[in-house]
């Protein structure tokens, strides 16, 4: 599904890449894990396949074109969902509001519905009551499902995460990577996750660390 | 166009920070309606002029070109003998040539004199010093060739400026109209009414300066009062009281048969006082001007001009100021307002939302605030207006009729025949001046074009105020502001 060719990225100074010569490939139905340790650049490689960012070497493809063909905007709107550690909810709109805002955003095909959009918050443990609340009076746990859920409501076949259980504790972290699981196998998507917890990253079909520049497939 | 809901949701859930933006953005429009209102008051004020206001271009004798006769006449005549000057009635045929140019709405002709009271005793002013005329209480019927009475002949007393700016006013009976023409019907002043217990219906006998000097019978149909009172010792003829208002053919009568078909001036009233130029022009062409002046009096109308002018060119700097002033603010509120969403303008870019979208959004959200602020300044307007209109009207009336005043108005001109300057004597256009334009008032009132208007100034200033702090959404990148 997602494939990256030759894959380089640096920031002043091209002789100290944080990564070069990536070639690596994500399929649909499979869940991604990339460790490594702070400021190996994998937050910078997943806001490369996010379509945050242009990489300064190589290529990214999707189904086989080119990503820089596709566009970023387009590619955001339509390919790829992204979760984030800090959430990143519209703080004035409630859960139901933040979902129906996505789908609209992203033509999702049920744009508009508010009953799927309730449907999904509740598959994530978000009641009407919860759903209808300002998502500011939601807890930390709460924040971060509503945000998988806005994942989940759109289309997108490609899901990113950077670290989306970094502020939650133990139980709501499992409860996380389990949905991560489900949105891979049971919504035949594709998911990576940054993140620098091994355990979550065991949870995950395939991890890879990125080290010294480059990727190495663990298990 | 899910921007349209995004912008209600934030408008509707931030209440606190909408409130204040409705609160300066009301304050700022409140300015501009009333730099409007004020500006639209001033054009109608203009407008309104014209036609309240009014000119006169007057018909009268070439006192110049007279006086310079005189010159040349006295260098070859001996020094025991006085020269002369020969003032020319005006022939009413060449008055009817003019009148009958365009823009010319109504014509006034004015002929003056003096006859002496036989019947009546007329009203004398004494000073400490004693009596004017050194007659006792009740004046003196004098035999000179000036009169103790004044005749004003006029076409109508409704055209003559001493009535037409309410200066005097009938209060029993009625003025002279053109259908008295070549009647004995005579309007007399108050003071010279109850000293004399004469009323509307009695007949009083006066008796000419000039000629044979013949008693003659006038009618009483109409007393009026004069505002002004004479306050020195003057000749008895230049005291109001003592002006009788006749048709200028009975005032041509007493002055003598070669007078007969002739005033000592004409006025012409121009519809349109931005017209006098043109009609003075045309006149000119029909007339002797080695004999005849026409002098043009539009000084009521270009003091008010002037005044609404000033008034108006303020008003567009109101407008222009407090728009640009308000364009600023507002930027600078949308660009704190924009750093503080920039997390939220990331989320929607990497939800893949295109940035014209997010601006429109914001732009929505402004809108959203400004017609509340239309509303609210639509009612604050006025009263901001009003305020400020019937303080500028004041400064700038007083400013102009100062001015005016300093430089001198054209005094019209004097009067063959008569012993005073008449109704368009020295002194009495700065007054007339000074009561029009201080009448001048603005009719400030909010319509629907006002808040048309208002509501364009204030799309335009939510645009600008959109546009100038686009900038930073147009420079947001999302992986800086979502992933740090």
């Amino acid at each position: 599904m997602l494939k990256t060719e030759g894959l380089g990225y640096w920031y002043q100074d091209k002789s100290e890449p944080l990564f070069q010569d990536i070639n690596l490939t994500f399929e649909v139905g499979q869940s991604y894990a990339i460790l490594g340790h702070s400021g190996t650049g994998k937050t910078t490689f997943l806001s490369l396949i996010a379509g945050l960012d242009k990489p300064k070497a190589g290529d990214i493809l999707l189904d086989d074109r080119l990503l820089k063909k596709i566009g970023l905007t387009t590619y955001r709107r339509h390919d790829v969902s992204i979760v984030f550690q800090a959430y990143n909810l519209f703080t004035y709109m409630s859960p139901l509001n933040n979902l129906l805002t996505a789908m609209a955003i992203t033509e999702a095909e049920h744009a508009g519905d508010k009953h799927f959009a309730l449907r999904t918050l509740n598959d994530l443990g978000i009641n009407e009551d919860l759903a209808t609340r300002n998502v500011q009076h939601l807890s930390g746990g709460q924040q971060q499902r509503v945000a998988i859920a806005r994942t989940m409501a759109c289309d997108a076949q490609l899901v990113v995460a950077d670290e989306p259980t970094g502020n939650l504790d133990e139980d709501n972290t499992k409860e996380v990577i389990a949905q991560f699981q489900k949105i891979a196998h049971d919504r035949q998507k594709c998911v990576i996750i940054v993140t620098h917890e091994p355990d979550v990253a065991a949870q995950c079909d395939h991890q890879y660390r990125l080290e010294n520049k480059q990727f190495t497939q663990l298990a | 166009m899910n921007f349209f809901k995004r912008a209600w949701l934030n408008v509707w859930a931030k209440k606190g920070r909408s409130v204040l933006l409705i609160l300066v953005s009301s304050a700022i429009l409140m300015f501009v309606l009333a730099g409007l209102l004020i500006r639209s008051a001033a054009v109608k004020a203009t407008d309104q002029a014209k036609a309240d206001v009014g000119a006169t271009v007057t018909l009268s004798a070439n006192r110049q070109a007279a006086f310079k006769k005189m010159q040349s006449s006295s260098s070859s005549t001996s020094k025991s003998s006085r020269p002369k000057m020969t003032l020319t009635p005006v022939k009413l045929s060449d008055a009817t040539k003019i009148s009958q140019l365009s823009n010319v709405k109504s014509t006034n002709v004015t002929s003056s004199t003096t006859v002496n009271a036989k019947s009546y005793d007329v009203v004398s002013t004494s000073t400490g010093m004693g009596s004017s005329n050194g007659g006792g209480p009740g004046g003196m019927k004098s035999s000179a060739s000036t009169g103790d009475t004044q005749i004003d002949g006029v076409t109508a007393t409704s055209l003559t400026t001493a009535f037409s700016n309410s200066q005097s006013k009938i209060t029993k009976g009625r003025g002279i109209t053109a259908a008295d023409k070549n009647t004995n019907n005579v309007v007399i002043e108050k003071d010279l009414a109850s000293q004399n217990d004469l009323t509307v219906g009695d007949t009083i006998t006066v008796k000419e300066t000039a000629g044979d000097k013949a008693k003659v019978k006038l009618k009483i149909v109409g007393i009026y009062k004069a505002s002004s009172t004479s306050t020195s010792a003057s000749p008895m003829s230049a005291d109001p009281a003592n002006t009788m208002y006749t048709s200028y053919t009975l005032a041509n009568t007493f002055k003598g048969s070669k007078y007969a078909n002739t005033a000592d001036s004409v006025t012409f009233n121009i519809s349109n006082p931005a017209k006098v130029s043109s009609v003075k022009k045309a006149g000119k062409q029909l007339i002797n001007t080695s004999k005849y002046a026409l002098s043009t009096d539009d000084a009521s109308y270009q003091t008010v001009k002037a005044s609404m002018a000033n008034v108006k060119s303020f008003a567009n700097k109101i407008v222009w100021l407090v728009a640009i002033a308000g364009t600023i603010i507002l930027a600078l509120i949308v660009i704190l307002m924009i750093r503080e969403r920039r997390f939220e303008i990331g989320v929607l870019l990497s939800l893949g939302e295109a940035r014209w979208k997010i601006m429109a959004q914001f732009f929505t959200e402004m809108l959203m605030v400004i017609v509340v602020a239309v509303a609210i300044a639509g009612a604050g307007g006025k009263f901001v207006g009003d305020q400020l209109g019937s303080q500028l009207v004041s400064q700038s009336t007083t400013t102009q009729t100062t001015a005016t005043s300093s430089t001198g108005q054209p005094g019209g001109s004097g009067q063959p025949g008569g012993t005073r300057g008449g109704a368009g004597g020295p002194g009495s256009t700065n007054a007339t001046t000074s009561a029009k334009a201080a009448d001048t008032d603005l009719d400030i009132s909010v319509s629907a074009v006002d808040l048309a208007e208002l509501g364009g100034f204030g799309l335009a200033i939510t645009f600008l105020s959109i546009m100038i702090a686009s900038g930073g959404i147009l420079r947001l990148e999302p992986k800086k502001v979502l992933i740090s």
